[in-house]
């Protein structure tokens, strides 16, 4: 096997600037065929804008693209298409109430006549699924399909293009934890074909599994280049945060084992979601709740809140809890839901109205909301959890992910809750905030808080957890403690219903 | 760029209102009299206190079309009462309490049977005009009692009963909204109705009291209109919800919900009641008023639109 490498695409000198803002500065790059090629780097590093400087979406402010020697100028993601450069980004631009068949083939159905030729048309789309050995059911609506399948149907519009170089753009941030692997799969088959795969992402562990070569970039500059590897998780997020990063994970004090639980579980079932579940959490103790994503792990967290209906017992501090989510609220408990921009924040409300939604009520008096007292507190809350704003006027949107998270923290730790249920607390969060968010968890256990800890990353639970319950297809598969909390075990209980 | 968008959403509605103001006491003979100024609050009196719980409704998440219907009907429950009975406590108290339970039944429609709220209504806006045809036997129907016709039109400090009544609710409406528990939730359950919820809002109580609190509020504006014309008749008439609305729409508080101001659909009322006195002073034909008024709404919900791209 010969090793020569091509170059596809050179980049000199590129920027781009948005208004006044620098994206992107002085880029110089090569991009080979037959290799994944990494673009690393934090929320607004330029990684993928620089995807989009690719495949025309936007074009370069400054410096020059080259396309096999011979310089291009893209004015629109259509003309990059006409020279097989392809970008799949987060959002799929498919229609999911046509068939598979048909969004694979748009724009390049086999005409007789005026007429599509629907067999011909067929033949071609399944030729190519041949030639990558890449087979979807043709007929199957893409809407009903997985994500990961739709994906694949994205690349096969690819493919049939002729596509000589595809941009993945974050491809695995709306992906279940357990079709990561299948896409990472799907992207080394499409390098082995001998295509140019540029792969945009901020996950460390994806980059350094699938991928031949990494640039990282910060700030809208390049730092460097070079093969994957040769890199680290720690390397990468030193070169990705620009300063070296001690442990990931804080230190975390153990609970007195004496102590009454906080939270009893008995029994809690919700038909045809989880079924029997029952555990305890005592005051000072962080509890993983881990398992594949449609496993019930959210589902049981918000059963616990009164966010969903279920059968069985719910004790909290030795009591009953009451039935409402306000009840539940004001018995002590607190959540950071899932998704925290559909099911967490008021995204264009103002910070302070954000931070209080749950504790109005001790704000108010005979003459309404005492707001003085309100901006005070929140103030305050928001130093002690490190939010940082400009005015707590400005609206949610105008943080980055990582203060928006936090918001939720303050609005916690507003209440001063003896049990806090915390599901994907740093999902879409900055390498950098996320110690801080993993601070603030081992803080409040520290102070005697009650922790449930709900995560896709399993080092996360495994960095943060005292105790590991696991979940597998909505019952407990496990319970993991001490020498016996490692990351085969767990996954052992986690795939073992299934 | 954002901060000039958001300048104009804020206080376009304003600059807009004075500009035209001034403009027509200087130039418009009759128009900056005390008489003049007196009729164009007693007239809007009605669509005020409707409008201040409309907006409500709209940051709570829900469209409400059945105010129309509200309006007509309540007014004969009230006076058929008042009929029957010779009292006016009685009168007010049945028409205020037919208007809760039509709210009541938006509420139910609304947040128990999920129908979306712009549908829900239109359809209740037909069992209600249905009603008002049943109560008045289809006919209009007047008041036994000389008292009937004071409840709009009694003069206080040189203005009328009505206004003073909808400067009251104004006042009321804006303080429920911006200062109390009550009104944060409203705009959290426009803003964000999963979260609010999660975060221990009642959202299915706050929509069915705001439901509850604009259907109460037609009826009093259908009472007070049914003393001004000392008469009320059924009919299918949606012109009262239209005017609502555009106050509303107007005044910049988003369809989308989890935004809006009530002093900005009041300084709305008072924009259009301007733009539609200064057409009468000058005897321009009224279809160019329909014309304007149109395209007055489109700027309005344009600008919301645009603003919605631009941060979002």
């Amino acid at each position: 096997m010969t090793t020569r490498v091509d170059t596809l695409l050179t980049l000199s000198g590129v920027g781009k600037t948005f208004g006044g803002t620098v994206a992107l500065e002085g880029i110089d790059l090569s991009i080979e065929t037959g290799k994944v090629h990494a673009f690393v780097g934090e929320n607004g590093a330029g990684k993928s804008t620089l995807g989009k400087l690719i495949v025309g979406v936007h074009a370069p402010s400054a410096g020059r693209i080259a396309l096999d020697g011979a310089e291009v100028h893209f004015a629109s993601p259509a003309q990059a298409l006409d020279h097989g450069l392809v970008g799949i980004s987060q959002e799929l631009s498919l229609m999911p109430q046509r068939t598979v068949l048909d969004n694979i083939a748009l724009g390049r159905e086999v005409m007789r006549g005026p007429f599509v030729d629907a067999r011909a048309t067929r033949a071609a789309v399944q030729a190519v699924m041949d030639r990558y050995d890449m087979q979807v059911d043709l007929d199957a609506r893409v809407g009903d399909i997985p994500v990961v399948e739709q994906q694949k149907v994205e690349i096969l519009r690819a493919l049939s293009r002729d596509a000589r170089l595809i941009v993945f753009d974050e491809p695995t941030a709306r992906l279940p934890s357990d079709q990561v692997a299948p896409l990472l799969a799907l992207v080394r088959q499409l390098a082995g074909a001998g295509k140019a795969v540029i792969y945009v992402s901020h996950f460390l562990e994806e980059i350094l599994e699938a991928t031949d070569t990494v640039t990282i970039l910060r700030n809208g500059r390049h730092i460097r280049t070079g093969p994957t590897a040769s890199e680290t998780h720690e390397t990468l997020v030193e070169g990705v945060t620009g300063s070296v990063l001690g442990e990931q994970y804080p230190e975390i004090t153990a609970p007195d084992a004496a102590q009454a639980p906080v939270l009893s579980v008995r029994g809690l079932s919700r038909p045809g979601v989880f079924e029997n579940v029952s555990f305890d959490i005592r005051p000072g103790e962080i509890v993983g709740l881990a398992g594949l994503v449609g496993s019930g792990r959210s589902e049981i967290a918000r059963a616990i809140l009164g966010a969903d209906p279920a059968t069985g017992e719910i004790r909290f501090n030795g009591g009953d809890t009451g039935r409402s989510i306000a009840a539940r609220l004001a018995a002590g408990m607190a959540m950071i839901p899932e998704n925290r921009r559909e099911q967490g924040l008021m995204i264009d409300r103002p910070i302070v109205e954000n931070v209080t939604l749950s504790h109005l009520r001790r704000f108010s008096g005979a003459l309404g909301l005492d707001r003085r007292r309100e901006r005070a507190e929140v103030t305050q809350q928001c130093t002690a959890t490190g939010l940082k704003y400009n005015s707590l006027d400005d609206p949610a949107a105008a943080l980055s992910g990582g203060n928006q998270q936090k918001i939720l923290f303050a609005r916690a730790a507003l209440g001063d809750p003896a049990l806090l249920i915390a599901d994907e607390p740093t999902r879409g969060v900055d390498v950098g905030a996320k110690r801080s968010i993993y601070d603030l968890i081992a803080g409040l256990a520290a102070r005697g808080k009650a922790i449930l800890l709900i995560s896709s990353e399993l080092e996360e639970i495994l960095g943060l957890s005292h105790r590991v319950i696991v979940v597998s297809r909505g019952r407990v598969a496990g319970e993991l403690e001490g020498a016996d909390l490692t990351e085969s075990a767990l996954m052992t209980a986690a795939f073992s219903g299934t | 760029m954002q901060r000039t968008i958001l300048f104009a959403k804020t206080y376009g509605i304003l600059v807009v209102t004075v500009l035209l103001f001034v403009v027509l006491a200087l130039t418009t003979e009759g128009f900056f009299t005390d008489r003049n100024m007196r009729n164009i609050l007693d007239q809007q009196s009605g669509v005020l206190i409707a409008a201040c719980f409309m907006t409500m409704a709209i940051i709570a998440g829900n469209f409400d079309i059945s105010v129309g219907a509200v309006y007509v009907a309540t007014p004969l429950v009230a006076l058929l009462v008042e009929n029957a009975t010779g009292s006016i406590a009685l009168g007010i108290l049945a028409g205020l309490g037919a208007g809760a339970v039509m709210g009541a039944i938006n509420g139910i429609a609304v947040t128990r049977l999920k129908v979306n709220s712009f549908i829900a209504t239109l359809a209740t806006s037909f069992v209600f005009f249905g009603t008002g045809y049943l109560v008045s036997d289809r006919s209009i129907m007047r008041p036994e009692t000389d008292g009937w016709r004071d409840l709009a039109r009694t003069r206080i400090f040189e203005l009328t009963s009505a206004t003073w009544i909808a400067i009251a609710v104004v006042i009321l409406a804006s303080v429920l909204l911006t200062r109390t528990r009550f009104g944060r939730n409203v705009y959290a359950t426009g803003a964000n109705r999963e979260a609010a919820r999660l975060a221990g809002v009642a959202t299915d109580r706050v929509q069915m009291i705001t439901f509850v609190l604009l259907a109460g509020a037609a009826a009093l504006a259908g009472i007070l209109g049914s003393s001004r014309a000392i008469s009320a008749q059924p009919s299918d008439d949606f012109s009262f919800i239209f005017a609502v609305l555009t106050a509303v729409i107007v005044g910049g508080t988003s369809i989308a919900g989890g935004a809006g101001a009530i002093w900005r659909t009041v300084t709305a009322v008072f924009f259009l009641a301007f733009l539609s006195n200064g057409f009468n002073l000058h005897q321009i034909d009224p279809i160019w008023q329909r014309l304007i008024e149109g395209f007055v709404i489109l700027i309005a919900v344009s600008i919301d639109a645009w603003s919605q791209r631009r941060s979002g």
